[in-house]
Formats: C-alpha cells, sequence, structure tokens
C-alpha cells in the first residue's frame, strides 16, 4: 500500500519571532518493510534546512530562521510504500522466531544489557519508579516458562485493557507515573508504559512516533499522529507493538523517529525569540492512501490545536 | 568591539554622570536652603521637577521635606535614580568588563560601591550632610579623573564619553527648564536678593558660577545664563559642549567602520544649538526649546542605542 | 631559612628536593642552598610582594557559594617545583601518547564503536555516562581532534613515579595561574631563573590560538576565534579575560552570539562577525538551549547545527565528558594498547570500579583504605578520603555506593609527594615545611602536540592535607622545568 502523508506545523506569534531554531524528526524512516519514496520539507517563511542522522539513525532536519516572522509554517510530505508483506496478517500474529523462555532469555542478559543498554534502563518519561515497579511486580511479572514473544503480547494487552483511552488526559510532558495515576492517557502514554513494564522484565524496548493511516471506513478526524513501541525479540528482533490498538503494528502504521522514549524523537523542537509571550500551534495532518496511481483520494484529516 | 560591551560602557558612564548631578543638585539645594527661610511650602519640589522624579518621590514620601528629599535622591534603593541605585547599577555594567577596562578605574567605581553599601538608608542617620556631598563630589572627580587619565582614547572610550554627555546634556537641560518656568519669578522678584540667589544656585549645580562670573561678572540676567548653559561651546557641562563632544564622539565610532556607518545625524542636536541663540530661544519660548534640545537628544541616544548597542 | 622535615622513616611520601632533611636532591641543590641561605624574612617578604603582585594583575578565582564580588587570590607559594629535564621528557611523550588515545576512544565511541566490539570496554558504561551526548553522533571534527587542550592530572608516589590521577578533558582550567606564577617569578628570582636554565612557559597563548586555527573548517581565510565564557560570576572567569587578552581574541558571553543559516557570529557594533572557531569555556550542557538544557541563557541556540554543518568548530567537541568519566578512567591503558598499538608511557593510579561486584566486595572490605570518587563530579566535590573519614562518613559513602555503585570508583590513597613550601603562621619563624603536591600539566592537541613545560603544581597547604583543589584550600607554586647541568651547585 502506498500512503502520501502531508504534514504541516503552523506557529502564530502574538509578536514577531525570530533567531528560531527547530530540529524536526518528520521524516518516516526506510526500512525493507517501509519505504520511503520521496519525503520533501518545506517552510514558510524559507529557513537554512541541515539534514543529518542522530544517534538513533532517525532522519533530522535543523530548521533556522533568523529574520522577523509572524508565522511558521513548517511542512514535510512524504510518500511510504508499506510492504504487507512484512507485516503480521493479524492482529495479534505471533512475530517468527523460536519460542524462548524467559528463564534462557534472562540467562544472556548481560551480553544484551551491553548491546541495548539505552533500551533497557530508566530513563526520562520512563522513570523506573517505585510506582512502575509496583504496578509491575503485581500485574504482570514474567514466570520462566513464559515464551517471550507472548510474554510481550499479553503485556501490551494488559495495558490496554488496564488503561482508558482519553484524548487530551495529559500533556507532551507526562511520565508513566501519570498515567499510572490517572488510569487514562493517550498513545504516547501507553507507549511509555508499556516501554517501562518490558525493560523492568528485561526486553529491550524503544520508543516509535510516526503516523497511523486510518481505515478507509473510518470517519474523518481519527487520530493520525501516533506512537508505539518495539520490542527486541530473540530472533525476530525489533518489533512493532501499538498498545493503543492492542495489536502488533500493521501495515497502518508508518514509523518516523525512535528513541528511549518521547524525549528523543519529538516531530518539532526548538526555541525563537520575542518580544510577545503568546504563540499558537496548529497541526495538519492529510494522510491518503494511493493503492492505484491515480486514486488519490483523501480519506484521513485531522486537525489539532494547541 | 561587541555591542554588549559598548551598552555596558555607555550605561554606566550615564549612571555614574546621572549621580554626580544629582548629588551637584541636592547638594546645592541643601545649601540654599540652609540659608533662605523656607518659603514656599515645598522646597523640593523644583529639584523633583528637573530629575523628573515626582511621581516616584509622591509613591514613597508624603512630604518632600529636607530629610525625605535627600533621602530619595541620595540614600533610596528603591529609586532607580538614586545615587546608591545609580552607583549600583553603573558598577553592575562595568563588573563583567572589569578586566578590559584600566584596572584604576574598576577600583574606584568598585570602592564607591561598596562604600554605598554601607550608607545608612535615612538621610537622618548621616552624620553630616554637607560632608557626605563633600566627600562625593570629590570621589566623581577622582573617577573622571581616572576615566581621562587611564583610558586609551579607543571605541570604548568613545562610548563612555557618549554616555556621559548624553546624560549631562539632559541634565542641564532640565535644570534650566525647571528654573527658568518653575521658580520663574514673579515680578516683583526679578534681581532681588532671592532671585539672585537661586540663579547663582543654578549656575553652581552645574558647576559654573565661577565661569559665568568671569564672563558677566555679577550680573545674573536670564540671557545671559542660559547663553553660558546652552550655547557657550567653552563651557563644560553646557548643553553645547554636550552635544559637539556626543557627535564627535559618534562620528569617531562610525569613522572606524570600514563599512558603510549606519546613519545617525549626530549633528541634529548640534545643528539645533547652533542655529539658534539665548535670544531667539527665549523669545519663541525656552520650555519649547528645551523640551526639543531633550527630544533630540534623546533621539539621538536611541538612534545610537540601535545601531551599536542592541543585542537582539 | 630552616628546613623543617620530620626524620626519615620507610613508608613516607617522597620529598622532591631533599632526599633527606639538608641533602638536597641533585637538581635541586642550587635552589635549595639559595633558598637555605636566604635570611627567612627575606623570602616572607618575597612572598607578600608575590601577594600583592596577583592583587594588582587582578589573578582571581571566584568561589562557588561566595557572595558576588568577593574574588580571591589562589594562594601562592614562592618555593619553586623543580623538575629535571630527563624527568619531564618522559611525562611529556606520556600525556601526548595518552590524549591521542584519548581522542581515538572519542572518535570510536562515538562513530563506529569497535572498541564495543570488541569487547574491551562496556558499551553500557560508555553510552550510560552521563557525560555521553547523544549529539556529538554524526559530528566529527577536524582529524578527530575532539580534545585540543586536555589537563592530566599527575600525582608522585612514595617511589618518585609519576602516576595519572584523572583527566581533564572538558574545559580545564589553571593555566592562567602557570603563566602569571611565571611574571611574579621573573621578577622575585630572576638571577635563579636564568641560572637553571628554566625552560619557558610564555608561548602558550600563542601556541593555543594556532592550535585552535588549525580547527577552524574553512582554513582558507585568517579564521576568527572567540572564546565564550558563562561570565563574570564563573569561578574560573579571570582565565577567560586572561586568555582572550593574551591571544587577542573576543571574549563572548551566548547572548554575544547568534546563529543564522547554521554559521555562527557575534554581535560587534558594526554588525555581525563570523565566528569559525569556538573556545569555549561553557559545558556541554549549556552550550546549545535547542539540543541541551532548554532553559539555559550561557550558550546559543542552534550552535550544534552549526557545528554539524561543519561551518564552525568548537574546542573542545561536544562529548569529551565521556573520556574524562574517572569510571573510563581504568580503562585508559587499554585504550591505549587498543588505538595506538603502544605500551603506555605514564602509568595511572590504581583504580576500582564498584560497578564490578568483586572489585565492589574489595574495597568495601576496606573501604578506610581508598579514596572514593564520585564518576561524573569534577574540583574534588564529593570526593571522600578514607584513612581521613570519619565512622559516620564512611558508613554514608558506604551506603551510597550500595545504592548506585556504577556512580562511583575508588583508588587507593597515593602517598602524594612532598615539596618544601614557604609557612608563616604559627609560632615561630617562618620556616619550610614539606607540604603535598600534585601537578596538572596542560596539553595542546595541534597537528604537531605540545606540552606546556611543567603545569600547575597545586600544593596542599594544611599540614598532611591530600587536598590541592583550589575550591578546597589548595594554593599553587611555580613548577620549573630545568636542564640537569644547570642544576648542581
Amino acid at each position: 500500500m502506498r500512503l502520501r502523508i502531508r504534514h504541516q506545523t503552523r506557529f502564530n506569534y502574538e509578536r514577531p519571532a525570530y533567531d528560531s531554531h527547530n530540529e524536526v524528526r518528520l521524516c518516516p524512516w526506510d526500512s525493507a518493510d517501509q519505504r520511503r519514496i520521496n519525503f520533501e520539507l518545506t517552510t514558510f517563511p524559507r529557513a537554512a534546512i541541515l539534514p543529518y542522522t542522530d544517534f538513533f539513525g532517525n532522519r533530522c532536519h535543523s530548521i533556522s530562521v533568523t529574520d522577523r516572522h509572524h508565522v511558521l509554517t513548517i511542512t514535510a510530505e512524504s510518500t511510504v510504500e508499506i510492504n504487507a508483506a512484512h507485516r503480521p496478517s493479524a492482529p495479534n500474529e505471533r512475530p517468527p522466531g523460536p519460542e524462548v523462555p524467559f528463564s534462557r532469555f534472562l540467562s544472556d542478559d548481560a551480553a544484551r544489557a551491553n548491546q541495548f543498554c539505552e533500551f533497557m534502563s530508566s530513563s526520562r518519561y520512563v522513570p523506573f519508579s517505585e510506582r512502575l515497579r509496583k504496578f509491575f511486580w503485581n500485574g504482570v511479572r514474567p514466570r520462566g516458562n513464559d515464551d517471550v514473544a507472548d510474554y510481550v503480547m499479553r503485556v501490551v494487552a494488559f495495558v490496554h485493557d488496564q488503561f482508558h483511552y482519553e484524548p487530551a488526559s495529559t500533556h507532551v510532558y507526562s511520565s508513566v507515573n501519570d498515567i499510572l495515576k490517572s488510569g487514562a492517557g493517550v498513545c504516547q502514554d501507553f507507549a511509555h508504559l508499556t516501554i517501562g513494564l518490558l525493560r523492568l522484565a528485561g526486553v529491550p524496548a524503544r520508543y516509535v512516533s510516526g503516523y497511523l493511516a486510518p481505515h478507509e471506513q473510518t470517519q474523518l478526524g481519527e487520530q493520525a499522529s501516533h506512537a508505539w513501541l518495539e520490542a527486541w525479540l530473540p530472533g525476530a528482533g525489533w518489533t512493532g507493538y501499538d498498545p493503543t490498538h492492542r495489536c502488533r503494528t500493521d501495515e497502518r502504521h508508518v514509523g518516523m523517529a525512535i528513541g528511549r522514549d518521547y524525549g528523543d524523537v519529538p516531530p518539532i523542537r526548538g526555541c525563537y525569540r520575542s518580544d510577545g509571550r503568546k504563540s499558537m500551534m496548529r497541526v495538519s495532518l492529510d494522510i491518503e492512501r494511493r493503492d492505484e496511481a491515480d486514486d488519490t483520494a483523501v480519506v484521513g484529516r485531522c486537525h489539532s490545536q494547541q | 568591539m561587541l555591542r554588549r560591551i559598548a551598552d555596558h560602557l555607555f550605561w554606566a558612564a550615564r549612571y555614574l554622570e546621572r549621580a554626580q548631578w544629582r548629588a551637584r543638585l541636592v547638594d546645592v539645594n541643601y545649601n540654599l536652603l540652609l540659608e533662605v527661610p523656607p518659603r514656599a511650602a515645598d522646597p523640593w519640589q523644583p529639584i523633583l521637577a528637573i530629575t523628573g522624579e515626582i511621581e516616584t518621590f509622591g509613591a514613597h514620601y508624603s512630604q518632600a521635606d529636607e530629610r525625605s528629599a535627600v533621602t530619595f535622591f541620595a540614600l533610596e534603593a528603591k529609586n532607580p535614580s538614586s545615587i546608591r541605585s545609580c552607583l549600583e547599577t553603573a558598577r553592575f555594567n562595568l563588573h563583567s568588563l572589569r578586566h578590559q577596562i584600566p584596572s584604576e578605574l574598576w577600583l574606584e567605581v568598585n570602592r564607591l560601591y561598596l562604600e554605598s553599601l554601607s550608607w545608612p538608608k535615612d538621610a537622618l542617620a548621616l552624620p553630616s550632610v554637607p560632608g557626605f556631598f563633600a566627600t562625593l563630589r570629590e570621589r566623581f572627580y577622582l573617577i573622571g579623573g581616572v576615566i581621562q587619565a587611564t583610558m586609551a582614547r579607543d571605541g570604548a572610550y568613545d562610548f563612555v564619553e557618549a554616555g556621559t554627555m548624553v546624560e549631562c546634556a539632559d541634565n542641564v537641560a532640565r535644570l534650566l527648564d525647571v528654573k527658568y518656568h518653575y521658580l520663574l519669578p514673579r515680578p516683583e522678584d526679578v534681581g532681588g536678593a532671592v532671585d539672585v540667589r537661586q540663579w547663582m544656585a543654578l549656575l553652581r549645580s552645574a558647576s559654573c558660577l565661577e565661569t559665568f562670573r568671569q564672563i558677566y561678572g555679577n550680573a545674573f540676567r536670564p540671557a545671559r545664563v542660559v547663553e553660558l548653559l546652552l550655547f557657550n561651546s567653552a563651557v563644560p557641562r553646557s548643553a553645547r559642549f554636550c552635544v559637539d563632544r556626543l557627535a564627535a564622539a559618534i562620528r569617531r565610532i562610525s569613522s572606524r567602520d570600514g563599512e558603510s556607518a549606519p546613519e545617525l545625524s549626530p549633528e541634529r542636536p548640534v545643528d539645533l544649538l547652533a542655529k539658534s541663540s539665548a535670544a531667539q530661544a527665549m523669545a519663541s519660548g525656552l520650555h519649547e526649546f528645551l523640551l526639543n534640545f531633550q527630544r533630540e537628544c534623546a533621539a539621538l541616544a536611541t538612534r545610537m542605542t540601535a545601531a551599536y548597542m542592541t543585542i537582539d | 631559612m630552616q628546613y623543617r622535615q620530620a626524620p626519615a622513616i620507610a613508608g613516607l611520601p617522597m620529598n622532591e628536593m631533599f632526599e633527606t632533611a639538608g641533602n638536597p636532591r641533585p637538581e635541586c641543590a642550587r635552589v635549595a642552598s639559595y633558598l637555605l641561605t636566604m635570611d627567612s624574612r627575606r623570602l616572607l617578604e618575597l612572598g607578600a610582594r608575590a601577594h600583592l603582585m596577583f592583587q594588582e594583575m587582578g589573578v582571581t578565582f571566584n568561589h562557588y557559594g561566595d557572595a558576588e564580588g568577593t574574588e580571591r587570590i589562589f594562594p601562592f607559594d614562592p618555593v619553586p617545583r623543580i623538575i629535571p629535564a630527563s624527568v619531564w621528557e618522559p611525562i611529556e611523550a606520556g600525556l601526548i601518547q595518552r590524549v591521542r588515545a584519548l581522542n581515538a576512544f572519542l572518535a570510536d565511541v562515538y562513530g563506529e564503536g569497535v572498541i564495543f566490539k570488541e569487547g574491551l570496554i562496556p558499551r553500557e558504561m560508555v553510552v550510560g555516562s552521563a557525560q555521553f551526548r547523544h549529539a556529538a553522533v554524526g559530528i566529527r571534527p577536524r582529524d578527530d581532534r575532539f580534545v585540543s587542550i586536555a589537563g592530566i592530572d599527575l600525582v608522585r608516589g612514595a617511589d618518585g613515579r609519576f602516576l595519572v590521577l584523572e583527566d581533564n578533558l572538558r574545559t580545564p582550567s589553571g593555566v592562567s595561574y602557570v603563566l602569571q606564577n611565571r611574571v611574579v617569578m621573573r621578577r622575585l628570582f630572576p638571577e635563579l631563573l636564568r641560572a637553571l636554565e628554566v625552560r619557558s612557559v610564555e608561548q602558550y597563548p600563542a601556541d593555543l590560538l594556532a592550535c585552535l586555527k588549525e580547527l577552524a573548517p574553512n582554513p582558507e581565510r585568517d579564521p576568527v576565534v572567540a572564546i565564550l565564557t558563562p561570565g563574570p560570576y564563573n569561578s574560573a572567569f579571570y582565565e577567560h579575560v586572561f586568555l582572550s587578552q593574551q591571544m587577542g581574541v573576543e571574549l563572548v558571553e551566548g547572548r554575544d552570539l547568534i546563529c543564522a543559516d547554521h554559521k555562527l557570529f557575534m554581535k560587534t557594533i558594526y554588525g555581525l562577525r563570523r565566528v569559525d572557531v569556538l573556545y569555549r569555556r561553557v559545558d556541554d550542557d549549556y552550550l546549545d538551549p535547542v539540543v541541551f538544557r532548554p532553559d539555559s541563557l550561557l550558550g546559543v541556540a542552534g550552535l550544534t547545527a552549526a557545528i554539524r554543518a561543519g561551518n564552525v568548530a568548537v574546542a573542545n567537541a561536544i562529548g569529551t565528558g565521556v573520556a574524562d568519566d574517572k569510571a573510563t578512567f581504568a580503562y585508559t591503558p587499554a585504550m591505549i594498547r587498543f588505538y595506538l598499538n603502544e605500551e603506555p608511557l605514564l602509568p595511572i593510579v590504581e583504580t576500582y570500579l564498584l560497578r564490578d561486584p568483586d572489585q565492589r566486595e574489595v574495597v568495601l572490605k576496606d573501604l578506610d583504605r581508598y579514596v572514593i570518587k564520585p564518576t561524573g563530579a569534577s574540583g574534588g566535590y564529593g570526593v571522600i578520603i578514607g584513612p581521613k573519614a570519619s565512622d559516620a562518613e564512611l558508613a554514608q559513602a558506604r551506603a551510597r555506593i550500595m545504592r548506585d555503585p556504577a556512580g562511583y570508583i575508588a583508588q587507593p590513597v597515593v602517598q602524594l609527594s612532598v615539596h618544601p613550601t614557604l609557612m608563616a603562621e604559627g609560632e615561630g619563624a617562618p620556616c619550610l615545611a614539606p607540604r603535598h603536591v600534585d601537578l596538572r600539566p596542560f596539553v595542546l592537541m595541534g597537528a604537531r602536540p605540545r606540552v606546556l613545560a611543567g603545569g600547575l603544581t597545586r600544593v596542599a597547604l594544611r599540614e598532611g592535607s591530600l587536598i590541592v583543589n583550589s575550591s578546597q584550600g589548595g594554593g599553587s607554586k611555580d613548577t620549573w622545568v630545568v636542564e640537569e647541568g644547570c642544576s648542581v651547585a
């Protein structure tokens, strides 16, 4: 399936902004199961744009606007082709690879901890807090004979079933403690919490920021900017899971950036100077399915405001 | 030179000059009142008018008596233009440059600032008001002398000079304006003992009483005082003297720039004075003339700040 | 002048000037006889003169936690420390070797990570270090010169060998004292300096400037260098000013800078002026609010992108702290062997990693025999000296280690060498008494690496004290590297 994605962020400033610098992670990745056919980043006013690859291998861009401006728009347009053959056919299909019981999995823990240390330890939004530990021990601790892949799916399902999805219940700076406290969150919180539990169990887990293409039959306005996680499984390697939808990532998931948690992958991060204090950000996202070359119906459009 | 450094030098100089003017004004008025039985209800009101601080003063004190006036002008930490505050601001501006300016200059300013920390909060606690101001006067002369004797005549000096001269021009214009309009004489007083004493005090505030006498003797006619304080280019602290030097400092700064200098028109305040005279200014209204002059000076300072000093 | 030295007992620290009381080492004979024949009041007077000169020169440091405006003079001891050229030269070679290996290590850990694949150092320890900078990945300084300026702390053990105690690869300070100490000593002991042919330190600012200019990404024009300081409240502010004056380059604060089109500029009265090389004395965390601490006002937004774009170089590069982490230190001999295929010329002080259960067990058994250091900190903060610590302090240290073993290392207490030092306080006439010293040489890793002859000798002024940090009551001495032939009386 081919998807055309147009992601536009528009900042309106109360008083002109200047000396503005942003780091953006808006470029879908290019891999065997997700081919990036093209990508274009444009801004208004025109900016100096510097592409680079970060520590995690994400394609990033540094954007710098020196002169005064009332409005800044950053538009990322990309076309990606999802290779359905590489994605699961059922939401909870077991990924390929041998069954490995936890007892055996943990016996070579030291080597893994060395290789994937950043995805196995406490991080900014996934602190190994008392609250998280307690939840882990009381709820989803693995047993020695659990198969690792089955266990990961169990944790994903558990998080999905125990917590409410509630738009605007948290904010981008929420950590696992917030969702544990309130019992509700958004995709980011579901991902963080699942990551925290898997890491405590000794399974490397990393955060993914991306898009979710709507089903053809879904209504306009369904949430489209999305977050999930990848767990590292013996044999299968990094495997995507979406706790918000209680499934493995499928042909609708378009991955953009990976990191330890949200802190490593915000789509746009930066600073500017201004005489005013207020600014307004508006994000609009269009995802078109292009199953055939001439079929360009827009099936998903989402606007969010902040 | 970095814009931040230019800015620090300019404002350090302005605040030092402002502190010095405050000290002279308060000192002169204090002495004047020693000899004159208080006639007006608020003999300090004119000084507050000169410095443009009637409102600030009113916010902190109910009555403009000697104690509160001296406290307000010299010691009040809440008054951003008190001598104490001016010294603090000047010292703050020089702090990060202290290894880049002559060490004597930093030491003198810092020493005076450190002393100001032990000044009392209330004029009542000053052992001697005249003694306090006499010492201050000497200290300011010392700092001025250190600047002249130790600073290389480069860009840094030019910004100090510009700051000093902008502040001085503004103060002398205010001084004259208030005397002329506020203190102004009921017709029966003109030429009387009180009137003469006030003109003398005014000249003394600008430290040019002696120069006046040398030129005009003892005949204190308003036109002569105006001529001396505004138009005489040879008298330090005359408006003309200040804006001549201000314009020269700016010209030196801009001529060092190999590329095109920003359009600053440093001559505008000079022209205003050069094309007029005491008689003309008074005939067409001295108050308006002075206001116009102050506006020109302030506008030039703003243009200079934008051209060389603002960081954003 | 009297020299007060305890009678020789086995196990005492090495005395660098006297082999036994009254019996100076050959290389120190001339200085020793000069000092011992001098009237004690005269030496005291010279000390006082030196103090005055430092005051006049404004050589000060700010002490963290002090009220504003209380700059202190770094206490100065007029008795020079003598290092013969034959001892110094191998140290020089060892230091250069060391920094070459550390630069190779930095290029590796921010690049391919070969050393991890070889299993020579745990990746977890390096990538998980608080000093590892993810943003440094993908930024490659010219010739992999991550560290251009290093200050390596050396101590001299009881057997007289120099050992590396720690590396300072972020923003090492102290070089201004070395240069100013020499200015003062030239006035105090002109004839002695000449007679001993003491190696000069004067060329350091010129060498530093040349070394910085070499980093410039666009060498076709004369590169503009600037020093970035956190401002007048920083403890080393004097040094920033001093170096900017000595090199004739602008001293800037973050607000003097702006990045535009991924280039760095400073705001001068005549407009924006391009900066090619920034000698930054601001920590990574404060350098760029876009990438590091967003609340920092000490850096300049967009700097990291400008570096990445290849339009400006900073020295030292971002992320060098991962190589001077005290846990990494234990692996430095292995690094030298791995990257350079050479044997380390300078030994290091034995270092126990408390993250390792076996090593931890050894240390915890005799905690009072070790120096415990937090891995991330510098400046002597948080250090516990076992033999001097109270039981309560030791218990506390033990608890902290158990809570965060990876956060600490332990080193055996090194009997730092002692050097005669002028003591004026206390009862009786002024005299010379032995005080513990260390040495911080400065390495400039230009195309031709150079080591400043000697370096900063810090001296613990309190009797018996082993802590030489300026922030903890240490002083300094001038260090003289002398040609052998001249020093014999």
